[in-house]
């Protein structure tokens, strides 16, 4: 028996003794790998890497294999991001597989009954379906797609069918961070990473709650403290949370009061002449919105003119529009305003799902470059991701309606063009209209036919929309009943898409299949295959190229290139054709890194350089721009845009913003005027309704709910009220309420002062459980640039069960 | 973490504890006095009195566990011999929730289960080294469930147990996510008899 297993059951032995054994450091109790590459096995077990399936954060786990099936799951302490540690849904990530009503057979709708069909039908029934009506067809996906899954869904529809209806439920997650750094610095995804943690004295979070949401990221931080260096940490929420129980200051603010807080400290900055001049003088821009069609570039501003527009937003105007006292906000100016201190901003759903989620994203990226806290060690506006490769597949390889690969946008000619070339595609292949977003796609899918519902095959993979999406009502649930609207699901386990689906596909999940993800500090993670998945499962980027060639052998043009070649032809050394398509086939080659190695001369243009697949099999990830040294090794970068380490910015250049939209070098300075919530509380909907999620479940919990410890730590969703909203209405701690909007309602049990305490007048519900889906009360209003909609703010009502007021609320149609 | 095979699920059984046997080897009188009946140490039932009177005066007639809202009183097994068929609780399996009428109590006819003494039915402890909590990453879930009011305490988002004041529920046991559960569970070696003035 090899010492690390041995030490893995002392612990466990001393936990049965009841030891409390733990000063020794030597001993370490909680599961933590000492991954070396040539780590030992023993006793049948395999151990190898790979990220874990769950958030943005990019943890590394070890991955203990016996008997092919997953027996253990420790840390990685080589992993730079987690460094050994994991969170509650880490430690327990390998239970996601095994949970008894696994999808191992796909199946058909018939007159409403669910029957196992054969893969090869399934594969007909979709083929055929899109090739009558190619651009009927939409295909939504996800920020949990690998890379390559993401990268061969792409190909299948932009390269192939000529078709942009591709969009991925990172539209609802992540759409209003990415428009946030394309107007800023013309070019996605955070300057900094995770290591600005480790240096900043000050961090501000923004509406995040990463003590619940990025859990490992946040005990950097705490960790730091806890051995007595100072970190000072500033939490802007509108509810109390795990944060901000660790937090030197919390702000409480009311919805939209970041944007005037934003606004207000840039105000001060200005005000008290403490903004670095040098700074905006070398590397900034100011900018605002066209007075008639405001668009992501906007138009340049004078300082002057920014100064007149900033005017009104003094600290006590600022107070009446968030809530938070002027004084607090002028002890935010003059933290910015003191250079010595190193910032670092956190932010996540609660600035993105914003329906002024673009605005908000914009200026708090403008307060780092007014101050010029940015892009030392520490200093940096960082936005975090939610989904294990929103970075990686969403976001590079452009799997959004309007986007191609490496960050090119199918509006631009040559940015087709260059697409064909790599694709290898006739002239004119690729279809310069953007596609349908997320919230059209679907409302396009669920109206009826005659009324113009121009989408009536919809294929989803790794996704819940049926959970997920915003007035699920108005946008999902419209679809029962339609004959003529056909829904495809790939998916591991039942879920609330499901239900509506007409064809269900059994997937391979996490390392059932090869993956590749990209979490949020621009790291790509790869890792192999492991264990098989259960009964007929197979792999989502399987089920895409056998979709294609099955269309390819229905004579559908579009799955051909210049030469007459099949999109997805893998060849072996004598010039043969695999045939990646059969199953049984497929893993006679590695068709993800024959997909990564074809996509990754996509990535240069925007200089988010990849390295070889191999160099990612051989690393725990590597943040891009990876570069090749002379001495053949790869470097990747840490400080995006600084001279002392992005390889792009020239020698003795202290900043370049080489993508900027004004081709000048700088980053925008923006402004924009505040605006009121869409939707605001009034006498009929008195609450304001915020959502989340909570730390044990993931997303929509159908992979965290199966695994027993997870659940039984938080067993059902619940909605947060403030103590004296619930003693006013006389509702009891644990009581089921019904909670009502002008779209739909939901009966959720009530929990008081309990893990986040909301302000008088906010109730708080996540969105895990899908027998109490808080989306049919949410709002579909979504922010004008990223098409992301706003799950942090409705109007909602609450109402006793037994109360004998009758909902007045009718479905919205 | 290692994760149970899928034959070995964690069942309703007591024989194992963190992978150790913990299988009650069968009780000898031999060095005992006559006068008293060694027993087997085992969570019981809110109010459940001293071991021996309780035994003697349970009539097995599962009342309290047919009155349980949480169907967390059980039959002990047939292999506990000598208290087999009396009301168990395995908080691994479903805690007692601490009800505030304790219908358990209230159901039981032969009033081996009382009002009269406390609900005390052992003690927690949290086992440091293997809490996520006592690890850097967040955990609140065993101070959130306990329903027992401060019997749990949270300095630094770590939770210790006050044992004055733990009545041995089991629901932290329950709910504890840590890969290795993190909450040692003790059952109350000895029971007061029923007060004075009282008859079982």
């Amino acid at each position: 028996m090899d010492t690390q297993r041995r030490r893995f059951l002392k612990s466990a032995a001393m936990a049965a003794a009841g030891s409390m054994v733990a000063a020794n450091t030597d001993l370490i109790s909680l599961p933590v790998m000492g991954a070396d590459d040539t780590l030992p096995d023993g006793d049948g077990l395999t151990w190898s890497k790979a990220p874990c399936r769950f958030c943005g954060t990019g943890c590394h786990v070890q991955v203990g294999v016996e008997d092919g099936r997953i027996v253990a799951v420790a840390g990685d302490k080589h992993a730079d991001v987690n460094k050994g540690l994991l969170c509650v849904k880490g430690y327990h990530v390998g239970g996601i597989l095994y949970g008894e009503d696994r999808l191992t057979k796909p199946l058909l709708r018939k007159d409403g009954e669910l029957v196992e069909i054969e893969w090869d039908e399934a594969i007909d029934i979709i083929a055929k379906r899109i090739n009558k009506a190619p651009d009927r067809f939409a295909f939504y996906g996800s920020g949990q797609w690998t890379i390559p899954e993401g990268y061969a869904a792409q190909k299948l529809m932009k390269g192939g069918l000529s078709n942009n209806h591709i969009d991925p439920n990172a539209r609802l997650c992540m759409a209003s961070a990415v428009t946030g750094f394309l107007a800023t610095y013309g070019v996605d995804e955070p300057a900094g990473c995770y290591a600005d943690l480790d240096a900043c004295n000050v961090l501000i979070t923004w509406g995040n709650n990463p003590a619940e949401m990025h859990p490992v990221l946040f005990s950097r931080v705490t960790d730091r403290r806890s051995r007595g260096e100072e970190v000072k940490i500033i939490d802007i929420s509108t509810r109390r949370t795990r944060t901000s129980d660790a937090a030197n200051e919390y702000l409480e603010m009311k919805p939209h009061g970041d944007v005037a807080i934003s606004l207000g400290i840039m105000h001060l900055l200005i005000e008290n002449d403490s903004y670095d001049k040098a700074f905006v003088k070398n590397h900034c821009n100011f900018r605002g919105d066209e007075a008639d069609t405001p668009t992501l570039t906007g138009e340049a501003i004078s300082e002057e003119e920014f100064r007149k527009r900033i005017a009104k937003y003094t600290p006590e105007h600022v107070e009446e529009l968030s809530g938070v006292p002027a004084e607090k906000i002028r002890m935010l100016a003059d933290l910015f305003g003191n250079r010595d201190h190193l910032i670092t901003s956190l932010w996540c759903m609660g600035m993105n799902q914003h329906t002024m989620g673009t605005a908000i994203n914009s200026l708090v990226h403008g307060v780092h470059l007014l101050s010029g806290h940015f892009g030392r060690p520490g200093d940096a506006p960082t936005s975090l991701t939610g989904q294990p490769s929103a970075c990686g597949t969403v976001r590079e390889v452009g799997t959004l309606a309007h986007a191609l690969p490496g960050g090119r946008v199918v509006a631009k000619p040559e940015h087709r063009s260059q697409c064909e070339g790599f694709w290898n595609l006739p002239e004119g292949r690729i279809n310069p209209v953007p596609g349908y977003h997320t919230v059209k796609m679907f409302d396009q899918f669920t109206k009826p036919t005659a009324e113009g519902g121009d989408i009536d095959t919809l294929f989803v993979q790794v996704t819940n929309p049926g959970q997920t999406l915003p007035n699920l009502n108005k946008l999902f649930n419209d679809k029962q009943g339609m004959e003529d609207k056909f829904l495809i699901v790939s998916d591991v386990y039942p879920t609330a898409t499901t239900q509506l689906a007409d064809l269900i596909l059994p997937a391979a999940l996490w390392v059932e299949k090869n993956g590749i993800f990209g979490n949020s500090e621009r790291r790509t993670q790869q890792w192999f295959k492991l264990v098989d998945p259960p009964g007929e499962a197979r792999d989502d980027t399987w089920m895409t190229i056998a979709i294609a060639h099955r269309l390819f052998e229905l004579g559908h043009e579009g799955m051909k290139d210049k030469d007459g070649d099949f999109l997805f032809a893998v060849k072996d050394d004598e010039g043969n054709e695999i045939p990646i398509w059969e199953f049984e086939h497929y893993y006679d080659v590695n068709v993800d890194k024959h997909l990564f190695e074809e996509y990754r001369p996509f990535t240069t243009m925007k200089h988010k350089n990849l390295a070889p697949y191999d160099e990612y099999v051989k690393a725990r990830g590597m943040r891009w721009p990876v570069v090749e040294q002379s001495d053949g090794s790869w470097r990747e970068t840490k400080f995006r845009f600084s001279g002392f380490d992005d390889p792009f910015v020239a020698e003795g250049k202290e900043f370049d913003f080489y993508h900027s939209n004004t081709e000048d070098g700088k980053a925008q300075i923006w402004f924009h005027e505040y605006q009121s919530p869409p939707e605001m509380p009034d006498k009929d909907f008195p609450y304001w309704l915020c959502t989340g999620r909570v730390l044990e479940h993931w997303h929509t919990g159908t992979m965290t709910r199966r695994v027993t410890q997870l659940n039984r730590a938080m067993p059902t969703s619940y909605v947060e009220m403030n103590m004296e909203d619930a003693r006013d209405q006389n509702i009891r701690q644990g009581e089921t309420v019904i909670l009502e909007s002008r779209r739909g309602t939901t009966e959720l049990p009530v929990w008081i002062d309990g893990r986040g305490r909301p302000p008088r007048g906010t109730v708080f519900v996540p969105f895990f459980d899908e027998t109490k889906l808080i989306n049919n009360c949410t709002l579909d209003a979504h922010d004008p640039f990223s098409k992301q909609p706003d799950y942090k703010k409705c109007s909602v009502r609450v109402r006793k069960i037994n109360d004998a007021t009758p909902s007045q609320v009718a479905k919205s149609d | 973490m290692r994760y149970p095979k899928p034959d070995s699920e964690p069942k309703a059984s007591t024989t194992q504890l963190h992978g150790i046997s913990v299988e009650p080897v069968a009780a000898t009188d031999a060095a005992l006095p006559k006068s008293r009946q060694r027993t087997i140490p085992v969570f019981r039932p809110p109010g459940a009195i001293a071991e021996e009177t309780f035994l003697a005066g349970c009539t097995r007639c599962s009342d309290c566990i047919d009155a349980c809202p949480h169907d967390a009183i059980r039959k002990a097994p047939d292999r506990l011999a000598a208290i087999a068929g009396t009301p168990v609780l395995e908080a691994d399996t479903a805690a007692c929730m601490m009800c505030d009428d304790f219908p358990c109590i209230a159901a039981c006819k032969p009033g081996v289960l009382t009002q009269s003494i406390p609900a005390v039915m052992g003690t927690a402890l949290v086992t440091e080294h293997l809490c996520l909590a006592h690890h850097s990453t967040t955990c609140t879930v065993c101070s959130e469930r306990c329903p027992v009011q401060g019997a749990i305490r949270v300095m630094d988002g770590k939770p210790t147990i006050c044992e004055d004041v733990c009545t041995g529920c089991g629901v932290c046991r329950y709910v504890c996510p840590a890969p290795e559960n993190a909450i040692l569970l003790m059952p109350a070696f000895s029971r007061p008899p029923l007060p004075d003035g009282h008859t079982a």
